[in-house]
């Protein structure tokens, strides 16, 4: 009874144990821990590490030095078990997966699978002995406690080595039996104890010395000491009472007890457990995961057949019992019972991590922190004369994730190279275990948490079962670790909308959710949106076009007047396009925040720059200035929007006089909207007023000023195109005849050339037609634009200037009626018959424009002065004429003589004086050259 | 200000005009040669500033040397100025016209050259014709920024147009000469004719030569400026001057205000008696002669008038630089 006294104790300290180390896992999500331990506790694990590698060292030495020892078959199961390790979780993985792909054809449900495979995984410990009963649990239990103490680390430190001589020089004066933690690890490997007390003598002689040497009753190592031991009497309590013994005697023993079986099953009920986990090559006391994971890798193959000797009964006869016990378990925490007997190696899929269970029944086990802290309560006695007194919480996560902490950080670390990204670093790689612990986190997250949102609880609850973890999955799950998930962001996955979820619908379709997300960009975004202002800028824009239409015919006008000729397309049509701002096109985007396109609106600002310039009068501009400008005011506008920024952010004021009726003070916003508009603008060198100015200088003003434009264009362009249609004038321009037409007569075209053109002045005909201006009138000087406008509206057929009808054409002289011509030209026109091949003569005013002679003009004095010059053409055929008359002269000899020979010069001459009276009756269609002679008048 | 004092001795050139013109700013004393030398040197440094300004925006043009758009286009945006700046020079052709197509009468509008309004009166008192007076006046001064420049022909402006800027040019006038009454009201008649003389005080006025030294022409600028840029100095001088004047007026008002106030509050015992004795009763002696600007009442209405606006600021708000502030055309 004293034994199962004591396995009760030790039962009751182990679960109030791991329910503080639970409860103290289920508050890791709900705290943020800081990172900045980490690096102590690497620094810390490096020195650990350093330690078990001496330990190490040192050991194998001894090996090297006596192999014959009786330590070698445990040495040697420790190098077997590290050589087949990877062969046999391979092995194990292998049959998992099939069985998963099986799974269907197995006729075993979970529970009974994974019991199997439990039992077929016999992981059994480095510490498992053939010939030593008990070895493997006391040396499992025994070295998990050693590690705890040594991960201790802020107190352990002092006790991890042997005193050396240079520290302490008398220190062996007064010990007589060194000893410390890393001693004791090496007697444990070298399997030198026999029984917990050997073992928990040794740990309390490290104390003990401790005391003893440093008799100061406020020496730092007494405080560390008596932490350590107080430790040590907590854990203690965890490790088995077991006497290791040689197998022989046991089973001798067994032999001898064979026939009791029957009596002792009541007894082997209460306390199954431990040969249970024996039997499965588990370590009794499952607490934490932390250093474990090398333990069970165990070479199954090997020990397989020995060790099921022994545990196959037992499990036989136990079979019914432990159903129950873990019936009743489940009845009382309503968790898989693999979840707590099997130490969360191969637990159930679905709820893997021991976080599954805590996280399920997290409500049931809510009285366990309540014991842990009572628990721990006298630790906290004992730290609190430590002077860095922690937070209990804190001072269990960190000495529970204190390993995985250094992992994590030594991983962190191994990313950089002296300060730099290391970039032969291996890449960071997202693991399927470590996605699925994390949502397996987050679902756990949201469902303690009762405020976090149903739908997300639920889907997530949904999307788990979905996602069919496989057993194969669940084994690899083994290294899980207590971390948060901030430790792993590699592993997170970002919260994706649903709409963008991979479904199938019943039939297995993809269900198609493009439509939710996808939407057009609104409409009017890059364009200048319609208010007073810009309706009033765009109206002064179309006056503007529309005064320079009127310019642009002024100004051709005008041109007319002066040029002598003039070409098809010398005067574009000034024609210009409506100003309209294009939206961009219709466009989908997925997301729902502002559409941003910098190029776009960069483009958007160009154009309302360009207007605005274009609105300042200039046509065009550019290229480089439109950047620089828009450029500037893309400058001026983030100012105006980061200064608005800074005064709405400005932080809160009190509100005088105003408080809530709790007392506390009301807050108001720094500055009203208003208020901030207006610093925003002063700021900026703006204020209301200058804006009103602009308004009503720069757009009204102008705008009023363009109309006015206008008028006064379009009147002047009426002015010079008709003169004669002024307001007194009438609708016919009758009115314009009243005062004698003078307008005719005189106009006042001179005058603002401020010439005596004419001569008028010179003739004294203003004094005789008492005229007061001696000028002509504009329009009369207008006939050319008229002509060309005809030339190039030819529709309009019927001149209406011309009153008269157009005398008939000449008839072209033929060989026929040539007779009738004059006497004395008749020679001549048969002389032009004969070189024209006896076709009727064209007229010169009918030949093509190029073909026609130049008009000659004469001087002012009358005279002519010199003879025309032959065009080119002219002079070739001349000359060809010639040598055709010397041919026809040699070959007809002289007796037909013509009077050809007529000099050249003198033909040309005497072709202008018939014409000249014929032209005259043309003026009206061809007035180029008379235009400015007194006689056009 | 750049000049030492023996510079400052060196360069007094304007005394008279100085004199005559803070005179009929409203200046009642008379002010001493330190005053005047200053307001000299302003003036000196705003015309050099002008001139530099304007050779910039000439170069900028291509053209080499500085027409009459470049000076009003430094002061564009005192549209008050700007206007009264037109007015005058629409004057300045009326009177030309009139001294051309009138010989006869041509002495007297010639040499009326100081004030806008006073020439403006003395036209039309003068009996000229009407007639022309109102055809002259239609030539009006053209700002190249101006509307008309949109257009690439000029066309003359009809007669029924009313321009709403000529009615506002005629309200600056119109409260110039409101001032000028103002002062004017309380004077006799000598006095009055002192104070029209005083107006027509001028620094270019037939100083041409002694002008353009002064200013700096062959320095800054060509030698040989329009007659226009001439007499546009000489209006813009004068407005300088008078700016100033009456800024450093203020100046001084706010400053015997200031006085008086601590005076009352030091010595609180024999206030009443003070303030008596301040008051001019029926018995006291004529009024004594007004204390004349003096020099600091200058420099701090310069310093007024160069306050910078945030404007000139505004493309650096959120920079460190140290913004550079050029001298502000008064």
């Amino acid at each position: 009874m004293q034994v199962k006294n004591d396995e009760d104790a030790r039962k009751q300290a182990q679960e109030v144990k791991q329910a503080a180390e639970e409860a103290a896992k289920r508050d890791f999500h709900r705290y943020f821990y800081t990172l900045e331990n980490d690096r102590v506790a690497m620094l810390e694990q490096q020195r650990l590490d350093e330690l078990d590698r001496q330990v190490e060292a040192e050991m194998s030495g001894q090996q090297g030095g006596d192999a014959a020892n009786g330590v070698a078959p445990g040495a040697q199961q420790g190098s077997l078990s590290s050589a087949n390790l990877g062969a046999s979780s391979l092995i194990m993985k292998h049959l998992l997966t099939r069985i998963d792909q099986q799974r269907s054809k197995v006729k075993a449900n979970d529970n009974q699978l994974r019991r199997l495979i439990s039992e077929v995984r016999k992981n059994r410990s480095k510490w498992a002995s053939e010939e030593k009963v008990g070895q493997e649990e006391l040396y499992e239990a025994a070295e998990r406690v050693l590690q705890e103490l040594k991960a201790m680390t802020e107190h352990s430190g002092p006790f991890l080595n042997r005193v050396s001589k240079r520290e302490a020089p008398d220190y062996y004066n007064f010990i007589k039996y060194p000893m410390d933690i890393g001693t004791m690890m090496k007697k444990l490997k070298n399997f030198q104890y026999k029984s917990k007390k050997e073992f928990v003598g040794d740990l309390h002689l490290i104390w003990t010395n401790c005391l003893k040497y440093n008799t100061d009753p406020q020496h730092f190592l007494r405080k560390k000491a008596l932490i350590m031991q107080k430790h040590t009497d907590r854990l203690v309590v965890l490790i088995p009472d077991i006497v290791v013994r040689d197998r022989a005697e046991v089973e001798a023993e067994e032999r001898r007890n064979a026939s009791l079986d029957a009596d002792l099953d009541g007894i082997e009920d209460s306390d199954e457990e431990v040969p249970i986990m024996a039997s499965r090559g588990r370590k009794a006391p499952s607490k934490g995961k932390k250093g474990n994971t090398a333990n069970r890798k165990a070479p199954p193959t090997i020990q397989e057949g020995t060790p099921g000797l022994e545990s196959k009964p037992l499990l036989a006869s136990l079979g019914s019992s432990s159903n129950f016990r873990n019936s009743s378990l489940r009845a009382e925490s309503d968790a898989p019972m693999e979840g707590n007997s099997n130490g969360f190696v191969t637990p159930p899929p679905g709820t893997i991590t021991p976080n599954g269970p805590n996280g399920v029944n997290g409500t049931a086990n809510h009285a366990d922190p309540s014991d842990a802290d009572g628990a721990s309560n006298p630790g906290q006695d004992v730290t609190s004369e430590d002077p860095a007194v922690e937070d209990l919480d804190y001072r269990t996560w960190k000495q529970v994730t204190k390993k995985a902490r250094a992992t994590a950080a030594a991983e962190r670390n191994q990313l950089f190279r002296g300060n730099r990204i290391n970039p032969d670093a291996p890449a960071l790689l997202r693991s399927r275990a470590g996605m699925r612990r994390w949502m397996r986190q987050q679902k756990i997250l949201n469902e303690e948490d009762p405020s976090a949102d149903p739908s997300s609880a639920e889907t997530s609850k949904e999307t788990l079962p979905a996602t069919g973890e496989s057993l194969a999955e669940g084994i690899e799950e083994e290294d899980d670790t207590l971390l948060p998930d901030y430790y792993d962001p590699v592993s997170a996955i970002p919260d994706i909308d649903d709409r963008l979820k991979w479904e199938n619908d019943s039939e297995g379709n993809i269900i198609l959710r493009a439509e939710e997300c996808f939407h057009i960009v609104p409409k009017e975004q890059f364009v200048a949106r319609e208010s007073i202002l810009t309706r009033k800028m765009d109206a002064n824009m179309r006056q503007m076009q529309d005064t320079r239409k009127i310019v642009a015919k002024i100004g051709i006008v005008k041109q007319m007047q002066l040029q002598s000729q003039m070409y098809q397309n010398q005067f574009p049509k000034y024609q210009p396009l409506p100003l309209a701002e294009a939206d961009v096109e219709p466009m989908v985007v997925t997301d729902d925040g502002p559409f941003m396109a910098p190029v776009l609106c960069r483009s958007a600002l160009q154009r309302t720059v360009c207007k605005i310039f274009y609105h300042a009068g200039f046509e065009e501009c550019q290229p480089a200035a439109l950047e620089a400008i828009t450029d500037l005011a893309g400058h001026y506008f983030k100012n105006l929007a980061q200064s608005l920024k800074v005064y709405t952010e400005a932080p809160k004021v009190r509100q005088a006089g105003v408080s809530t009726t709790s007392g506390e003070p009301v807050f108001q916003r720094r500055f009203s909207f208003e208020e901030s508009v207006l610093h925003t603008l002063n700021q900026n060198g703006h204020d209301v007023e200058a804006l009103e100015s602009y308004v009503k200088e720069d757009v009204e003003r102008v705008g009023s000023k363009l109309s006015v434009m206008h008028e006064r264009m379009k009147s002047h362009l009426a002015e010079l195109l008709r003169p004669a249609l002024d307001p007194a004038a009438g609708s016919d321009g009758v009115g314009a005849f009243n005062d004698n037409s003078e307008q005719f007569i005189g106009g006042d075209f001179a005058e603002d050339i401020g010439e005596d053109f004419f001569g008028f002045k010179e003739l004294g005909l203003d004094k005789e037609f008492g005229l007061a201006s001696l000028s002509v009138p504009l329009h009369l000087l207008q006939n050319r634009v008229y002509g060309a406008h005809q030339a190039q509206n030819t529709s309009s057929a019927a001149i209406p200037g011309i009153i008269m009808d157009q005398p008939a054409p000449f008839e072209p002289v033929t060989v026929e009626n040539i007779s009738r011509e004059i006497g004395i030209v008749q020679d001549f026109f048969r002389a032009r018959l004969a070189a024209n091949g006896d076709q009727p003569l064209v007229e010169d005013d009918d030949l093509p424009a190029k073909q026609r002679f130049p008009r000659p003009r004469l001087p002012p004095t009358g005279k002519i002065s010199s003879p025309r010059k032959r065009p080119l053409r002219e002079q070739q055929q001349m000359a060809k004429k010639k040598r055709k008359m010397e041919e026809g002269k040699e070959e007809a000899g002289s007796g037909n003589s013509k009077p050809f020979a007529k000099p050249a010069g003198k033909l040309r001459l005497e072709m202008p004086p018939p014409r000249e009276p014929v032209a005259e009756p043309e003026k009206g269609e061809d007035t180029v050259e008379q235009l400015m002679s007194p006689e056009s008048m | 200000m750049a000049a030492d004092k023996s510079a400052g001795q060196a360069i007094a050139k304007y005394k008279t005009e100085i004199q005559q013109m803070m005179f009929v700013s409203g200046e009642g004393g008379e002010p001493s040669t330190e005053t005047t030398t200053l307001v000299e040197q302003i003036v000196q440094q705003q015309v050099q500033e002008m001139l530099r300004e304007c050779n910039t925006l000439a170069t900028r043009r291509g053209s080499r040397s500085i027409s009459t758009d470049d000076l009003m286009f430094l002061i564009r945006h005192d549209k008050a100025k700007l206007s009264r700046l037109r007015h005058f020079l629409q004057w300045k052709d009326v009177r030309k016209n009139v001294k051309e197509t009138d010989d006869r009468g041509g002495d007297a509008a010639g040499d009326l050259a100081g004030g806008d309004e006073v020439l403006g009166s003395a036209v039309v008192g003068q009996g000229g014709p009407a007639v022309d007076l109102k055809k002259n006046k239609k030539t009006r001064v053209d700002l190249v920024w101006d509307v008309q420049s949109f257009f690439s022909e000029q066309v003359p402006p009809r007669d029924d147009e009313e321009d709403e800027e000529e009615e506002e040019m005629a309200q600056a006038t119109l409260q110039r000469l409101k001032n000028a009454d103002e002062r004017t009201k309380k004077m006799n008649r000598e006095d009055y004719m002192h104070w029209s003389e005083c107006r027509q005080a001028s620094f270019t006025f037939r100083k041409g030569k002694r002008f353009r030294e002064w200013a700096g022409f062959g320095v800054i600028t060509d030698n040989k400026p329009n007659d226009d840029i001439i007499d546009i100095l000489g209006f813009l001088t004068y407005e300088i001057v008078q700016t100033l004047t009456e800024e450093a007026l203020r100046v001084k008002d706010a400053e015997k205000l200031y006085r008086a106030a601590n005076r009352a509050e030091t010595t609180d015992g024999n206030t009443r008696k003070r303030r008596h004795e301040a008051e001019p009763g029926l018995f006291s002696g004529p009024e004594e002669k007004k204390e004349p600007v003096q020099p600091r009442h200058i420099h701090e209405a310069f310093r007024r008038m160069q306050r910078p606006n945030t404007k000139s600021r505004a493309m650096q708000v959120f920079t460190r630089q140290v913004h550079r502030r050029p001298l502000k055309l008064i």
